[in-house]
């Protein structure tokens, strides 16, 4: 069993290693290990448009799309969560309807939609696309963080004399704020990763970085795409290893505060 | 806000829908109506007819390639569940600060692009990589082609779908208390039969989840094949790809995404009867 296992972390492991070395190689293809190594495919994504320009669109298209997912999302979740009403197993699975049908289908149905409406080749059609996507993974976050949330506390605000807006200010909204900013994130990733639609609506014009790296990797298979593998697998090792260093360095910190901070606790 | 709803949720209200009503109308607009197109232009493209359908439906190339994209599906869940229980067993096993770091690297996988995922394979795979070089190490004089067969798209997408299959056991498995296990081998279960008996009916909803998750995504998995299979074995998703962009043939794509939607569903409506579909990714 344990050999089964190391075999399976190094299989997991393996092809998430490889891009790094990859990335620094001298080679003109593919060759692993690489014959030499430098920096200069470094150099030249950071010096192409062909590869900036994509990366820029793929930030601007993920940023507005998470505006606009937690603007439809976040009051219609307070709805689904906290009441009952006619029809509302129904809402909840169509909110999830979107995660259920191939990116595939999708894609032909928004090329053929968003021709109709002009909005096919540009950045406000992608947004629109890449917002429904989002829709499930964002209303799937934070409805378990309002399912989980102790309704008490607002009861108390409210009997303390609080508004049902200041309550909602000052109580509701500062607990939900981890649920919120997990939820922006996950729909922020879902749009920034998203290929297929993004293949067969974005163009040219809105061409985003997944479009641009399957161009790439279909036709020559630049290296240039170690380089940003590298990147992208960077982000994602630190958005995952942060919280830990940080709550480590907080009760770190913590241990060694309440001795010189005791005088000020007081 | 949500205070307010509180108070005046006790009488019939309005509330809800107010809030509901701008998501449900974009989904309407935005994701409906896409759909409903799709739809439309199989019956319409290129002439108001059934005629795309029969041609998915009979014809032996679409055949061909919709058993060529259920037998991978099945054989990618198949691999992933042989791949994921024994980790997910290891994991909650082991120690846990090993389980964290495995969980570490797992949860690293799932979050890095599928893009990246399957140009490493590519690197791995390709003629000058470290596989094929070790093939000719150990004797093989023309080792075999490895990329752009089913093989590397295979083992790419279990690769990629693996983490899912993980995931779900893990979080299952981590919730069996030990006491039953004890108390079975107090009852005399050892070796096989207590996995049979005890541990795999306690995991079953877990593997249940992994395997119709993965095999959904499989049945609709583009880029991955597109960029590491055969070209003479393409799956569901590239066929409609490759109708659209390169023969602008949208009766047939839209027919054949139909198709693919029906049969999607089709397996999540079961699910969703037996479990409910909220539990699926959550």
């Amino acid at each position: 069993m344990r050999l089964i296992g190391i075999l399976v972390i190094v299989f997991i492991a393996a092809p998430l290693v490889i891009v790094v070395p990859m990335s620094f190689s001298d080679a003109r293809s593919l060759q692993f290990p690489p014959p030499g190594y430098w920096l200069g495919y470094y150099r030249a994504y950071f010096s192409d448009m062909n590869w900036l320009l994509p990366t820029w669109n793929s930030i601007l298209i993920a940023t507005a799309t998470t505006v606009l997912t937690m603007a439809l999302v976040v009051p219609a979740t307070f709805a689904l969560v906290r009441h009952r009403f006619a029809g509302k197993s129904f809402a909840d699975l169509m909110m999830l309807m979107p995660l259920a049908v191939p990116h595939i289908v999708m894609a032909v149905g928004y090329y053929s939609f968003l021709g109709d409406l002009r909005l096919v080749h540009t950045h406000f059609g992608v947004v629109l696309a890449h917002t429904c996507l989002s829709v499930p993974i964002a209303f799937l976050v934070l409805s378990a963080n309002l399912k989980g949330f102790d309704r008490n506390l607002e009861r108390a605000a409210q009997s303390l004399g609080a508004s049902p807006v200041q309550t909602f200010i000052h109580v509701t909204l500062p607990i939900l704020r981890p649920g919120l900013l997990i939820s922006a994130l996950f729909a922020f990733i879902q749009s920034f990763d998203e290929t297929v639609v993004a293949i067969f609506i974005s163009g040219r014009n809105a061409e985003t970085l997944p479009r641009k790296m399957f161009d790439s990797i279909r036709q020559e298979a630049d290296p240039v795409i170690a380089v940003i593998s590298t990147l992208l697998f960077l982000a994602v090792l630190v958005a995952l290893v942060a919280p830990f260093a940080w709550r480590g360095l907080r009760s770190r910190l913590a241990e060694s505060a309440p001795r010189s901070a005791s005088p000020a606790g007081q | 806000m949500g205070a307010t709803i509180s108070r005046l949720s006790e009488k019939p209200n309005l509330w809800p829908w107010l809030l509901l009503a701008p998501l449900a109308i974009y989904l309407a607009i935005f994701f409906l109506v896409p759909l409903i197109d799709v739809a439309i232009m199989s019956f319409t493209e290129p002439r108001l007819s059934i005629a795309n359908y029969q041609k998915v439906l009979t014809g032996a190339l679409y055949q061909k390639v919709f058993l060529n994209t259920f037998m991978t599906a099945a054989l990618v869940t198949l691999a992933c569940l042989c791949v994921g229980y024994p980790l997910a067993y290891l994991m909650n096993a082991s120690k846990p600060r090993t389980a964290m770091l495995i969980l570490l690297l797992v949860t690293m996988s799932f979050w890095t692009s599928f893009l990246v995922r399957t140009y490493a394979w590519m690197v791995l795979l390709g003629n000058n990589g470290p596989i094929v070089a070790f093939l000719r190490a150990v004797g093989f004089e023309t080792p075999p082609q490895l990329l752009f067969t089913r093989f590397s798209s295979t083992l790419a997408m279990v690769h990629i779908l693996a983490p899912y299959m993980i995931m779900n056991i893990y979080s299952v498995m981590r919730k069996i208390d030990p006491v039953l296990i004890r108390s079975a081998e107090s009852l005399g279960a050892r070796g096989f039969s207590l996995f049979r008996h005890v541990y795999l009916p306690l995991t079953a909803p877990g593997i249940a989840n992994g395997c119709v998750l993965v095999f959904v995504i499989c049945l609709g998995f583009y880029v991955t094949p597109v960029l590491l299979g055969s070209p003479r074995e393409q799956m569901i998703a590239g066929l409609i790809g490759h109708q659209i962009e390169e023969f602008l043939a949208f009766g047939m794509g839209s027919a054949m995404a139909m198709v693919l939607l029906a049969i999607t569903l089709a397996i999540l409506a079961i699910y969703h009867r037996r479990f409910g579909l909220d539990k699926l990714w959550g």
